[in-house]
């Protein structure tokens, strides 16, 4: 996948600084700094209301911060509207599935490819391999609108990754997934980092999901960072065992 | 088979328009210049489709884009020795022009492009209730012009004798253009983005998608169309009102367009059929109409009233219309084998 026509060239980090986020009242972010590399999975947890969605709608230009910048590699672009990051391959998958629900599984992946300037006949290359990684092929002609959570949660990601990113922002893409589906899910989300030499942040609830796949983690608790590092030192560390794992959801 | 079948989306549909163009041509000629109308009002709602049915974005302003193709067309093949006599307040340039039927179709076709390119910037931001509003002051501010500045228009006077042009030949080859240029354009890549803006904007973006370009680009051409469809227009009743481009045309249009299935080409062309076809059996009976020993003959008004009952029912019952919003499927069936 590299005859992508990228309007801009591609960077090898993605970074939040000091990002603000203030609604009516409610400061969602407050300074918070994120930075990620390109072939690295950074989870972002921390408990309900911590700010993570914010986090990446700002990132990915779904939302504006109301002071901080957001860097891609050397370039500013925290006034770039969200289409135009999703062409300079950052991209993002969605809590809510968001899948295109009148169009087929296969029509939803290729329209994500030629929504970054991919040919057709580009963008029916990637669903096929895309479709074929994911376990999806048997569904093709199925209506998005129609698909169990699962497998509706594997095409957010990979419509995501037909988009040929740089960095893909995935907001909990594993919720509603069985023990049995999240193993090999897990293999998927290595595989972008790998095979894609993609950057993925992974917003997600289950620690143990979390632990086995990222390379570091940020935890966020009421707007502000309260730690970063391996899973391990995240796993020992007594502010984070306070704010979320000694919540039980973990 | 999917090849096949993206031929026959296509195919079906034609042959289905030159079988009643055909069996068109075998009837009176009152009837004759029903079914000639009923292709020409196809063509009129396939143009909307192309807009409304890929982006999802009600307009009830697209009647406009016909009305500025049926006098740009109309104007501008109308004969020049009568013209500045008719309409002395004409601008001499569009006074004395007169060009052929084929160049004023496609000069129907540019003015409804350019005319709905400029208008679509700012409306295309629009969604919902909002673009729906806004998109019929395009409506009532074309009208409103057109009507009352005589330099440009014809004023509150009707156009007369633009050459009578769309006869069996012109409708049919008309209608099956707009189609194939409609279908196309769903087929292609923009086609394809706008239809995942349709579905959701915001998934649509986080792949690139520019909602506002590709509004604007089917909002561009479905105004070719539709111009396009106003110049055949025009040559089908050879005299115009600025009246009969307006509030009429727009809500039946859009009637048609809801009845037969907002999501495919195949559903506009059916509602346009089906609707159109009634309402010329309608017109016809409330004339009157001799059936073997008896004359039947319907009250004025049961017309209206039928149409709206069958709306009505077709909605009720299905409210994604005829068509579902499907296109045509292929005819034979294939078992699949348990």
């Amino acid at each position: 996948m590299t005859d992508r026509r990228r309007t801009e060239r591609p960077a090898d980090l993605l970074r939040a600084v000091s990002v603000t986020r203030a609604f009516e009242g409610v400061v969602a972010l407050r300074g918070v700094d994120l930075e990620l590399r390109r072939h690295e999975v950074l989870g972002l947890i921390g408990p309900n209301g911590a700010g993570k969605s914010t986090l990446v709608n700002v990132l990915t230009g779904f939302d504006a911060p109301t002071e901080g910048r957001v860097r891609l590699g050397d370039v500013d672009i925290t006034d770039w509207p969200a289409y135009r990051r999703g062409r300079s391959g950052l991209t993002r998958t969605f809590q809510h599935a968001h899948a295109f629900g009148g169009l087929s599984v296969r029509e939803n992946i290729e329209v994500s490819a030629l929504g970054v300037g991919a040919t057709p006949a580009e963008a029916r290359r990637r669903a096929d391999e895309l479709m074929e990684m994911l376990g999806l092929a048997d569904l093709e002609e199925v209506p998005a609108s129609t698909l169990p959570h699962g497998e509706e949660r594997k095409l957010g990601v990979a419509r995501a990754l037909a988009t040929d990113p740089v960095f893909v922002l995935l907001d909990e893409p594993a919720a509603g997934l069985n023990e049995a589906e999240v193993e090999p899910f897990a293999e998927v989300v290595r595989s972008v980092r790998d095979d894609h030499d993609a950057g993925v942040l992974l917003i997600d609830h289950n620690f143990s999901f979390i632990t086995a796949v990222c390379d570091r983690v940020q935890v966020l608790d009421e707007g502000v960072t309260i730690a970063i590092g391996s899973p391990e030192e995240i796993r020992r560390h007594p502010r984070v065992a306070s704010a979320y794992l000694g919540r039980g959801d973990g | 088979m999917r090849r096949r079948l993206a031929v026959w989306h296509l195919l079906g549909p034609s042959l289905l328009v030159v079988a009643v163009a055909a069996v068109g041509t075998t009837t009176s000629p009152t009837i004759q210049f029903q079914v000639r109308s009923v292709l020409v009002t196809a063509a009129i709602v396939v143009s909307l489709y192309v807009f409304v049915g890929n982006s999802g974005v009600i307009s009830f302003g697209h009647v406009s884009f016909v009305a500025v193709g049926a006098f740009a067309a109309g104007i501008a093949s109308a004969p020049a020795e009568v013209k500045p006599s008719t309409f002395p307040k004409m601008l001499p340039f569009l006074a004395n022009l007169e060009i052929g039927n084929v160049e004023s179709l496609l000069l129907a076709a540019l003015v409804g492009a350019i005319y709905a390119f400029w208008v679509g910037i700012p409306l295309m931001r629009l969604s919902g209730l909002s673009a729906g509003i806004a998109t019929f002051a395009v409506l009532i501010i074309t009208h409103n012009v057109i009507r009352n500045w005589e330099a440009i228009g014809p004023g509150a006077k009707t156009l007369a004798l633009v050459p009578p042009t769309t006869g069996f030949l012109q409708a049919t080859v008309g209608l099956l253009i707009v189609m194939a240029i409609a279908y196309g354009y769903q087929r292609s890549r923009w086609g394809r983005r706008l239809r995942a803006t349709r579905e959701d904007p915001l998934a649509a973006q986080a792949s690139g998608i520019e909602v506002h370009r590709e509004r604007l680009i089917a909002f561009t051409l479905s105004g070719a169309l539709a111009g396009f469809a106003g110049g055949l227009f025009v040559h089908l009743l050879g005299s115009i009102t600025t009246e009969q481009v307006f509030l009429d045309l727009t809500f039946v249009t859009l009637a048609m367009l809801v009845v037969g299935g907002i999501g495919s080409m195949w559903g506009a062309l059916i509602g346009a059929l089906f609707i159109a076809g009634l309402n010329a059996f309608l017109v016809e009976l409330e004339k009157g109409v001799v059936l073997g020993a008896r004359e039947l003959d319907l009250p004025s008004g049961t017309r209206l009233l039928t149409l709206g009952v069958i709306m009505f029912v077709v909605l009720v019952t299905r409210p994604e219309g005829l068509t579902g919003g499907r296109e045509l499927s292929w005819p034979i069936r294939r078992r699949r084998r348990v």
